[in-house]
């Protein structure tokens, strides 16, 4: 039966509006595609060198914290005034030539905007000048010495209370720091975004994070290159810190060193001060939480890579010179007295007692870190990852002791003891009452002789530093002293020990 | 013609794709909500793993979803006890494992949590503060406040905060749900956990009285428990709150001796007290009555078997044997012979009272009925006026403070001591041992900071009575202490 070719009115209002349809619908499918696109991405910035990939690669935790890469460039500029000097180097972030993120600083793209967080470099890694005058050199994996946490967090937190964060003085900003680069302003639509969504929305996490860590007020100042560790982890789990025991309140420490990992691992070492876990892979994701990763947007393939190039990453060989002689009268002297407790030597860490808890009453240093670490938060650090299968924490448990460990790259780990209260190798051979009282943090000149860092310089071309007072709560500098631990040698033994050292 | 037939299998078509969907649909249904996995192998590995961690069938209408319980503590913090999460209930928690002890985790469908008789009945104590705790199955959850557990489910429950979206965003920072499963939790899941502890609101009614004493940590009102949640009766005036027994070694109780068991006798033998403590958990009838006859062998076999932990702590032998001649000749009339297991008149021993009036003849009739249509044959509660408690026996009664049946003594010396002397407020649930009084500590500023506050001279909570062996001399009480402690 032939098809009639005449259309009634109705048939051809039917194929019209079939025709609009499916143009709209082609549209639609169109556009979306394109939103997809522009929005649905995830590709952090890829770097094919391990060093480069510890420096800057993303471990995810852009996801949940992720500020776009040009309100963080804004905000020192923005809020100048908040800041202790001029830039974010003035809060201890390194910068090395010619970048405009720090070490430790991730870029991704994700959501359609290129937003940055921060990965292990922003605690591990730091920098050594050989004078005042010196460049300084950057090394990665060394304890950050000049990273101020708390002053980083203050001024983050004072721009989100600031009347001045709104969308048109953000926006602003960006648009001059853009200019001055030569660049054009910002597409539309991410100026779009950012405006009625992105800036509010960054401004109230903000705030909420400032809330949840508003208990580390009542701490004494962490200082450059300090931490606390575990009342964070709290926070995250939402314990009421007013409710804490006044005991577990203050738990910080120096950041450590994180080369050599994987001997730790072979000689089934206690890691953390406290040697609260013997699985490094366990230490590593906790750890990485600390920068803000969470079970579901951890970016596996980066961790693990950042992981197994620790795992044979040597320590940085001391850059100054070694008195070969007097090196070697040291030798015996440490075999005789730290061997037991810190291994052979800087690259062979066996020992009776290395990576083992020593009892807290026996080490005698300040008990507060090992109390901010109790039970009840190693119980609940086992919903850790749960639902990830083997993923899921099991291995933390609480510990009585701090637990020894090797001294490799000893000379670029300064201070000393888990809470640095002991600026230089030689003071820590000193007892405790003769070691100072009170010194500066986070000044990278190295002081040869007692081998740490130059500990007594405030203040050094308008940018202060920081004085720690050995008399605050958890800043106790005893402990570790007595003939056992070397600081009744002689003068003459001591020298010889620490140059030893040097060369771990 | 051609037309019809075309109407015809246009029909037929749409039936078949229904029966498609609603054959898929059902199977995703009972996928999502149904299928039961069973635990993994760890958790019943050993009895002792299967009696901390094994599920007795409480998920089914009793559980939570996994997800659910796993966000309450982040959300609702202020709801607790204090700081810890679960950890600030006392739960008995080692370290390693995902959930307490007590704690049963398993799929019906979806994950689901809900509790074991490991949750009360796991002891736990510390030999020093520096020193982590050791658990002991079959031992009184001294620890536990089970009260504050029921308030917080219900407090969380009414909290308008209580709602999907911010559940689900409470999720999403730990657990990326697959995209059903979300949809699952939004609208099924948490309007249906939501509703369900509301729905027992009225049963928990009494758990919020303002008049009662609470329980504090170790204690439950056991049979008020069971007259409001297993009998729905309307609440009245009575309360019994009494401390969480150990369950160790049931053999000893021989009911044709004439042996009760519960406090106040309340029940003829083991096995029924097993099945009702275990259908408090279940909250409802058995799902498989064959799997939960099933478990109820089990835990009486394991319960009969189970024998009391050693005293961990050093025992001067010599004065413990002079002091079993002094339990010979003060004690061992009801705690050794033959009345032990049976019922002592409440005016002979002279306790405090309120127990036996939170249970009666009657509420003992309706259980019985409720059990026995439940399809379940047990000799079952005694059904006559409580009237006294029974004279315990002591295996494992270092681990067994605070004493007297309300839990109203902290230690044995105390226990010696005439009424007038024993402490009138003390502080109950904390792990650190007394060894010197045997005992919990009580008194010290950490036993002030985690423990609750009990106070003699509250409802129910007397400590007069079982005034025995106050007047021996300081060296007699101290060497039959010291024997206290072999048991």
């Amino acid at each position: 039966m032939a098809q009639s070719k005449v259309m009634s009115p109705a048939q051809r209002i039917l194929s019209r509006i079939g025709w609009i349809t499916v143009a709209i619908l082609v549209v639609a499918f169109l556009g979306g595609a394109w939103l997809i696109g522009r929005f649905g991405s995830d590709t952090p910035v890829r770097y094919t060198d391990d060093l480069e990939h510890f420096k800057y690669g993303s471990f995810g935790s852009e996801h949940e914290f992720g500020v776009p890469y040009w309100i963080w460039r804004a905000l020192p500029e923005l809020f100048a005034d908040k800041l202790p000097g001029k830039g974010w180097e003035s809060v201890g972030f390194v910068f090395e030539k010619g970048k405009n993120l720090p070490v430790g600083m991730s870029q991704r793209r994700y959501l359609g905007f290129d937003v940055v967080w921060l990965n292990c470099a922003f605690c591990h890694a730091g920098t050594v000048r050989e004078t005042a005058r010196s460049e300084p050199k950057v090394y990665t994996a060394m304890p950050a010495n000049t990273f101020d946490f708390r002053a980083f967090m203050r001024f983050l937190f004072a721009t989100g209370e600031d009347r001045r964060f709104t969308p048109r003085n953000v926006l602003r900003q960006i648009k001059v720091i853009r200019q001055r680069e030569g660049l054009d302003d910002l597409p539309l639509i991410d100026r779009l975004v950012l405006r009625f969504y992105g800036i509010y929305y960054m401004r109230e996490r903000i705030l909420t994070l400032r809330d949840r860590l508003d208990f580390l007020k009542e701490q004494p100042e962490w200082g450059p290159g300090r931490v606390d560790t575990f009342n964070p982890l709290k926070a995250y789990f939402n314990f009421p810190p007013d409710k804490l025991a006044k005991e577990e309140r203050i738990g910080t420490t120096d950041f450590p060193s994180i080369w050599n990992q994987g001997q730790r691992e072979t000689l089934k070492m206690n890691l953390h001060w406290d040697g609260n876990n013997v699985s490094l892979e366990e230490r590593n994701r906790s750890a990485a939480m600390g920068t803000g990763i969470t079970p579901p947007t951890g970016d596996r393939p980066s961790l693990k890579r950042v992981a197994d190039w620790l795992r044979n990453l040597a320590a940085p060989p001391y850059p100054f010179s070694i008195n070969k002689e007097l090196a070697a009268e040291g030798a015996p002297i440490y075999k005789q007295y730290c061997a037991e407790c810190h291994g052979a030597d800087g690259k062979d860490f066996r020992g009776e007692q290395v990576g083992k808890v020593v009892p807290i009453a026996e080490i005698g240093t300040d008990r507060r870190r090992l109390d901010s670490y109790t039970y009840d938060v190693a119980v609940n650090q086992n919903l850790i990852f749960a639902g990830y299968g083997q993923e899921r924490f099991s291995h933390f448990r609480k510990t009585f002791g701090y637990a020894n460990s090797p001294l490799d790259g000893v000379w670029l780990r300064a201070p000393y003891l888990h809470n640095g209260s002991v600026p230089s190798l030689r003071d820590l051979l000193e007892p405790g009452d003769k070691r100072p009282k009170t010194f500066y943090r986070g000044y990278d000149v190295y002081d040869q002789k007692k081998v740490g860092f130059v500990s007594d310089v405030g203040e050094e071309n308008g940018r202060e530093y920081f004085r720690y007072n050995t008399d605050e709560p958890g800043n106790s500098n005893q402990g570790h002293e007595g003939k056992r631990y070397g600081t009744e040698l002689s003068a003459a033994e001591k020298d010889a020990l620490i140059e030893y050292l040097k060369a771990f | 013609m051609a037309d019809r037939q075309k109407k015809n299998s246009w029909w037929k078509m749409c039936l078949l794709l229904l029966v498609v969907f609603a054959a898929v649909g059902g199977a995703i249904g009972w996928y999502k909500f149904f299928r039961e996995e069973p635990q993994p192998e760890w958790v019943t590995a050993t009895p002792d793993m299967r009696f901390k961690y094994g599920s007795i069938g409480a998920e089914h209408d009793a559980g939570i979803p996994y997800w659910i319980f796993f966000v309450l503590p982040r959300m609702f913090p202020e709801k607790l006890p204090g700081p810890g999460g679960y950890a600030s209930l006392g739960v008995a928690w080692e370290q390693g494992q995902e959930l307490p002890i007590g704690f049963t985790k398993k799929v019906i469908g979806f994950p689901r949590v809900a509790n074991n008789c490991a949750s009360c009945h796991t002891a736990s104590y510390r030999k020093s503060p520096d020193e982590n705790p050791v658990f002991v199955p079959a031992g009184p959850n001294h620890t536990l406040n089970l009260q504050a557990f029921f308030r917080f489910v219900v407090d969380c429950a009414r909290d308008p905060r209580f709602n999907a979206d911010e559940i689900m965003s409470e999720i999403a920072l730990v657990y990326e749900l697959p995209f059903l499963d979300r949809l699952i939790y939004r609208y099924v899941l948490i309007p249906i956990t939501k509703k369900r502890l509301l729905e027992r609101e009225a049963q928990f009614k009494w758990v919020y009285h303002k008049d009662f004493p609470l329980w504090g940590r170790g204690r439950d009102d056991a049979m008020n428990l069971t007259k409001y949640f297993l009998l729905n009766w309307p609440m009245d005036d009575t309360i019994g709150p009494t401390d969480m027994p150990s369950v160790w070694n049931l053999k000893k109780y021989r009911p044709e001796k004439g042996m009760l068991m519960n406090l106040a006798g309340d029940s003829h033998d083991a096995r029924s007290v097993i099945i009702d403590s275990a259908l408090g958990l279940l909250s409802a009838a058995p799902h498989d009555h064959e799997d939960f006859m099933g478990q109820i062998d089990w835990l009486v076999k394991y319960l009969s078997e189970i024998q009391a932990p050693k005293y961990p702590f050093p025992i001067k032998q010599d004065q413990a044997k002079s002091g079993k001649e002094i339990f010979d000749s003060h004690c061992a009339r009801c705690h050794a012979s033959e009345r032990t297991g049976t019922r002592v008149p409440v005016e002979e021993v002279g306790t405090d009272s309120e127990r036996l009036k939170s249970w009666s003849k009657q509420a003992a009739i309706e259980s019985n009925k409720v059990v026995r249509n439940f399809g379940i044959e047990r000799r079952g509660l005694v059904e006559n006026e409580p009237s006294g408690y029974i004279a315990a026996f002591l295996d494992g009664i270092w681990l067994r403070a605070p004493y007297l049946h309300n839990g109203s003594v902290p230690t044995l010396r105390d226990l010696l001591n005439p009424v007038a002397e024993r402490p009138k407020v003390f502080y109950r649930g904390y792990d650190v041992y007394d060894s010197v009084n045997v005992g919990f500590v009580s008194q010290d500023p950490e036993a002030q900071r985690i423990g609750t506050k009990y106070d003699v001279s509250e409802r129910a909570s007397g400590n007069q009575g079982h005034e025995y062996g106050v007047n021996l001399s300081a060296a007699e009480k101290e060497a039959l202490i010291e024997y206290l402690k072999t048991l």
